[in-house]
């Protein structure tokens, strides 16, 4: 087995695209998409809305099927990988019979996976022993998420694919939502998640994949991938600002642009530590605030170099 | 099919009483305003009386709504995404159709006999006595016709209007079906092609064989079974396609 699985990736996409036939032209949600993800990998796929993450994942699980290129996981192709419990998925949209309660639903579930015995300890460890009883209607968005990650563990997976697990809830919830899954992943499982927050894959995962419009960005180390969207934004009250002392900001190594609305000066760039100490000590500036930068900016700036190769 | 599975949907449907009391209480309530009320009662109809005619019609209409809903049911799980859940198990589309036709039987089965048993206490006369089980069990087994009807259509529309099409569109089978008036001329002509026609005419066999209340024309045996067939032949595959669809969406 291990042999194996040090050999073959977990997850292999090769040149895949997914085309919609939609009118009046075609959307290409996936536009020749190329990774491997090797055995205990934790990868982030981190994108906006709409760039193609969840059709991603739908191809890896094997619900829906590639318009071209091939998906392969676990040496097999997704469906019999998710058909026979060893890739398994907290999924986005719904996924739960809202009549239904949260012990009925782990114990259906669980008997299709012939994973009876199993039950107890999946919804200890999902955290969800206690709203057994409760209808899945009357369950948080949290909890139903907790549920949803106790149907995943049912069957053992190798593979955890989760597709923006923490969305929707609060900072605790998601909080307590990672650190349960630290707890899974010392157990040398592959996990592929999709999120759009840039703090979860920064803190979760040691690998991102950046996507947009159905195509990589970046993949990479997450933490070269912070450093190449390095930009910060500082923004400072300057009283009386002219075009001279614009001037003086954009001198500045790193600094990247500069604008001014009223006295409320704007500059975005790498070096923030060097532009804060100008317009707090030469210029005359207060109100300072410095911005970390947004999955916004890293996407304009990450797009930006794409456009100019 | 999973029995661990079909025990829980079961018991989800039942402990809702929205589908209880359309599929018990509404043909109930027909039939004491048809078969009793408006006089029609002792004349002898077959092997049985007229009021005996209005409940098989009843408990076939109730039959059908309980499968169908049921079904229309699996349109909300569908479009809450338990179809992707499902699409992750080993249950494959054929058997989540299985299984939902299991459930649709057992409350179809409770609707039959609810007017059955209301009809039986009001004095519904069929004789000899085999008349009464028989009818009940191609009511009862017949509606699973409308369990993949009413599939088809959940899963077409995927959306709480469903629900709607599929019990309203049940009006209008029930129409050309003979259930509500004794069709006749070009209706009778076209109704014989709708789905409903040979599972009506096969419900009252036991009774009528195949007679029209009217008395003006017959209708064979094979030509009712042939039109239940075709339809269920018809649905199934319709009902497996769009369970396949279904998983690629959203």
């Amino acid at each position: 087995m291990d042999v194996v699985s040090s050999s073959a990736p977990t997850l292999s996409l090769r040149g895949v695209r997914k085309v919609y036939p939609t009118s009046p032209a075609p959307v290409v949600a996936v536009d020749r998409i190329d990774l491997e993800v090797g055995a205990g990998e934790i990868v982030a796929v981190l994108g906006p809305n709409g760039a193609g993450k969840t059709t991603t994942l739908d191809m890896v699980l094997g619900l829906i099927a590639p318009t071209e290129g091939t998906v392969e996981v676990l040496g097999g192709t997704p469906e019999s990988a998710a058909r026979g419990g060893r890739v398994s998925a907290v999924l986005q949209s719904g996924g739960l019979l809202r009549d239904l309660t949260v012990g009925e639903t782990v114990q259906a579930m669980a008997a299709l996976h012939r994973a009876e015995s199993r039950v107890e300890s999946v919804m200890a460890r999902a955290g969800v022993t206690e709203l057994a009883k409760r209808k899945v209607r009357a369950c948080s968005g949290g909890e139903q998420q907790r549920l949803r990650f106790a149907l995943a563990l049912l069957p053992d997976p190798q593979m955890l694919v989760l597709d923006e697990p923490t969305a929707g809830m609060d900072v605790g919830a998601r909080r307590s939502f990672w650190e349960t899954m630290h707890e899974e992943t010392r157990e040398g499982r592959t996990v592929l998640f999709a999120t759009h927050y840039l703090e979860e894959a920064q803190s979760f995962a040691p690998r991102t994949v950046l996507i947009d419009r159905g195509r990589i960005l970046a993949d990479g180390p997450t933490a070269e991938l912070r450093a190449l969207v390095g930009d910060r934004s500082v923004v400072a009250t300057v009283p009386g600002a002219e075009d001279g002392a614009l001037d003086r900001l954009r001198a500045v190594p790193g600094v990247r642009e500069v604008h001014r609305e009223g006295d409320r000066v704007t500059v975005n760039g790498t070096s923030s530590d060097d532009v804060a100490r100008l317009l707090l000590t030469q210029m005359g500036g207060h109100d300072l605030e410095i911005a970390a930068p947004t999955l916004e900016s890293a996407f304009l700036t990450l797009t930006g170099e794409g456009e100019a190769r | 099919m999973n029995p661990t599975y079909l025990r829980i949907d079961l018991v989800r449907q039942l402990r809702d009483g929205m589908y209880i009391s359309f599929v018990i209480g509404l043909p109930v309530v027909m039939y004491v305003l048809f078969g009793t009320a408006f006089g029609a009662g002792s004349e002898a109809v077959g092997r049985g009386d007229t009021r005996f005619y209005v409940m098989t019609a009843m408990a076939a209409y109730g039959a059908s709504i309980g499968a169908t809903a049921i079904a229309a049911s699996a349109a909300m799980e569908m479009l809450q995404g338990w179809g992707r859940q499902l699409a992750l198990t080993p249950l494959r589309p054929p058997g989540f159709v299985a299984t939902k036709v299991v459930v649709a039987l057992t409350v179809s089965a409770v609707g039959a006999l609810a007017v059955t048993v209301v009809g039986a206490a009001t004095g519904a006369h069929a004789s000899p006595p085999w008349v009464w089980p028989v009818t009940f069990l191609v009511t009862w087994l017949g509606s699973s016709l409308f369990a993949l009807y009413g599939l088809v259509i959940a899963q077409l529309f995927h959306s709480e209007t469903a629900i709607g099409v599929a019990s309203a569109s049940l009006v209008v089978w029930a129409f050309f079906g003979n259930l509500f008036v004794p069709l006749s001329g070009t209706v009778q002509q076209i109704a014989r092609w709708t789905p409903m026609y040979g599972y009506a005419g096969l419900a009252r066999w036991p009774q009528m064989q195949g007679v029209s209340p009217t008395g003006d024309f017959t209708d064979p045996m094979w030509a009712l079974v042939l039109n239940w067939v075709a339809w269920a032949v018809i649905f199934a595959g319709l009902a497996v396609w769009a369970t396949r669809r279904g998983r690629a969406r959203q």
